[in-house]
């Protein structure tokens, strides 16, 4: 059993579903040649196509699994490509999901959040809210016309986490169809959200008080997060 | 002229418009925007500091939120849930683009209104950083500060490059622009200074002024009619066209050797 059993499940049902219906393709994996550069900025003029606008549905999820769940290297992409697209402004959902070993959950959280962070490419401008899940995108018109799909993103994005030593798989799902198709995902996202977020209690307070805390249900639901918590403060009890 | 006290690290330039009160700061900053808007520099990030918001207005900028108001909302987020350091910080990167206005290649940036009461030392340092992390991607950044010396004292304007201190010719403005410079010289890590005159009559006004004080003239800006007549109907100095001041502030700070040496 891991932490995200549930949202993964849901995701999964997701993805199978749009395979299904024929709205989604695959793309491999390809290695990328990384060209660095800072957090980009790209004004509206540089702007050849932009997703997941603040006025715009968007998600972005990292969810990590110790069995043997994720397809790895499989990219799934429901909706118009990025060169393809014909609006200027598309609705975003960015899904991360990365198989491996993880011994500290927290540690593993922040390594493979700080990973995505970095990925740096040039002519792509990405900005995230983590406390929404909203992940606002530009992509500059050169890179637009120089091929930037989202298979070169999601590249990235497998090939920045790989490094990662605990990590073994990486599957990425892009969804830029429509704003319904990226709410069809509310569901699992809210439940990731609690998740981290009552694991980022548990690490950052160390307040093991249950009856005060607000993340109560959501450790009720998801028995890891139990588990941890109780394995926390023996640890914390052994250094008193 | 201009004094140069060695180079920063990046090639980025951050230029922070300082004064007294009255000086007309405000349409200096609003000139050097115009001067810059469209002018195959590459990107530039006007920062409208003093709480007064008048560049907004002569800019026609009238920014929904402010960095203010991002503060604000963070801080309500952050009671609302769990965070760490790192979200945070990518918080505030992304409201901070949020609030950007472009147009063309210039951003614009409110401050806004003075903070609120209350201790927010991790969250005020990560909107300065934010404000320097974005200033790092445009080519040229102008702030248009609060006046006085209070700015520079809470080190708001760690990053600025090119101090570009703002006289009429009152001497006591003068005195204010001697006093920002000493202050800055502790809190700033400046490459540049130079002191403008503003609504000068001609430059024997302006040289004698500037003989009574040591630090360098860049220049001087006359009285303008179309200037004047931008103020009054409110109209955005970015459609400015050619006129003295503008020229003068061209010639004073985007062609001598402040800005392009």
């Amino acid at each position: 059993m891991g932490l995200f059993d549930q949202p993964l499940a849901e995701i999964r049902d997701y993805i199978d579903g749009k395979y299904g219906e024929g709205s989604a393709q695959e793309f491999p994996f390809t290695p990328v040649i990384p060209r660095a550069e800072g957090a980009q900025v790209i004004l509206s003029e540089d702007t050849g196509l932009e997703l997941g606008n603040p006025g715009m549905p968007s998600r972005t999820l990292l969810l990590w699994d110790a069995g043997e769940s994720v397809r790895d290297g499989r990219i799934t992409l429901v909706g118009p490509d990025f060169p393809a697209a014909s609006a200027s402004s598309l609705p975003f959902a960015q899904i991360l999901m990365v198989g491996g070993d993880f011994s500290d959950e927290y540690d593993c959280y922040r390594d493979l959040r700080d990973a995505t962070y970095n990925v740096r490419l040039r002519g792509f401008m990405t900005r995230v809210f983590p406390g929404r899940q909203s992940i606002w995108c530009r992509v500059s018109k050169e890179a637009l016309a120089g091929g930037f799909s989202a298979q070169v993103l999601g590249s990235s994005l497998i090939q920045a986490l790989k490094k990662l030593d605990f990590v073994r798989s990486v599957e990425v799902l892009f969804v830029t169809s429509s704003r319904e198709e990226v709410e069809e995902l509310s569901g699992p996202a809210d439940k990731v959200l609690d998740i981290v977020e009552a694991l980022i209690k548990m690490y950052e307070e160390m307040n093991f008080d249950c009856e005060e805390c607000e993340y109560v249900d959501v450790c009720d639901e998801v028995v890891e997060l139990r588990q941890i918590r109780d394995k926390l403060k023996a640890e914390r009890e052994g250094d008193e | 002229m201009s004094e140069d006290v060695g180079e920063t690290a990046s090639s980025a330039k951050v230029i922070a418009v300082c004064g007294k009160g009255g000086v007309g700061k405000t349409t200096i900053s609003a000139l050097i925007s115009r001067l810059l808007y469209e002018d195959g520099r590459g990107k530039v990030l006007v920062v409208d500091a003093d709480p007064a918001v008048g560049l907004g207005m002569a800019l026609n900028r009238f920014p929904e939120r402010t960095v203010n108001d991002v503060r604000k909302e963070i801080i309500g987020s952050v009671r609302e849930r769990s965070t760490d350091s790192v979200d945070l910080a990518a918080s505030v990167d992304y409201k901070m683009m949020e609030i950007v206005m472009d147009s063309g290649n210039l951003g614009f940036l409110s401050v806004g209104r003075p903070e609120e009461e209350g201790c927010y030392c991790q969250l005020n340092t990560l909107l300065r950083e934010a404000i320097e992390s974005l200033s790092a991607h445009f080519e040229v950044t102008l702030i248009d500060a609060e006046a006085g010396v209070e700015q520079i004292n809470r080190r708001v304007m760690r990053s600025v490059t090119h101090l570009l201190l703002v006289s009429d010719t009152a001497l006591k403005a003068v005195r204010v622009a001697e006093s920002i410079r000493k202050v800055a010289a502790d809190a700033v890590n400046y490459s540049k200074m130079g002191l403008l005159v503003n609504r000068a009559r001609d430059e024997e006004e302006a040289l004698h002024l500037s003989s009574r004080s040591d630090l360098p003239l860049l220049g001087w800006i006359p009285e303008d009619e179309t200037v004047r007549e931008f103020d009054s109907e409110a109209r955005s100095f970015l459609e400015l066209p050619s006129c003295p001041a503008l020229e003068a502030v061209r010639s004073s700070v985007l062609q001598s050797g402040f800005l392009s040496g």
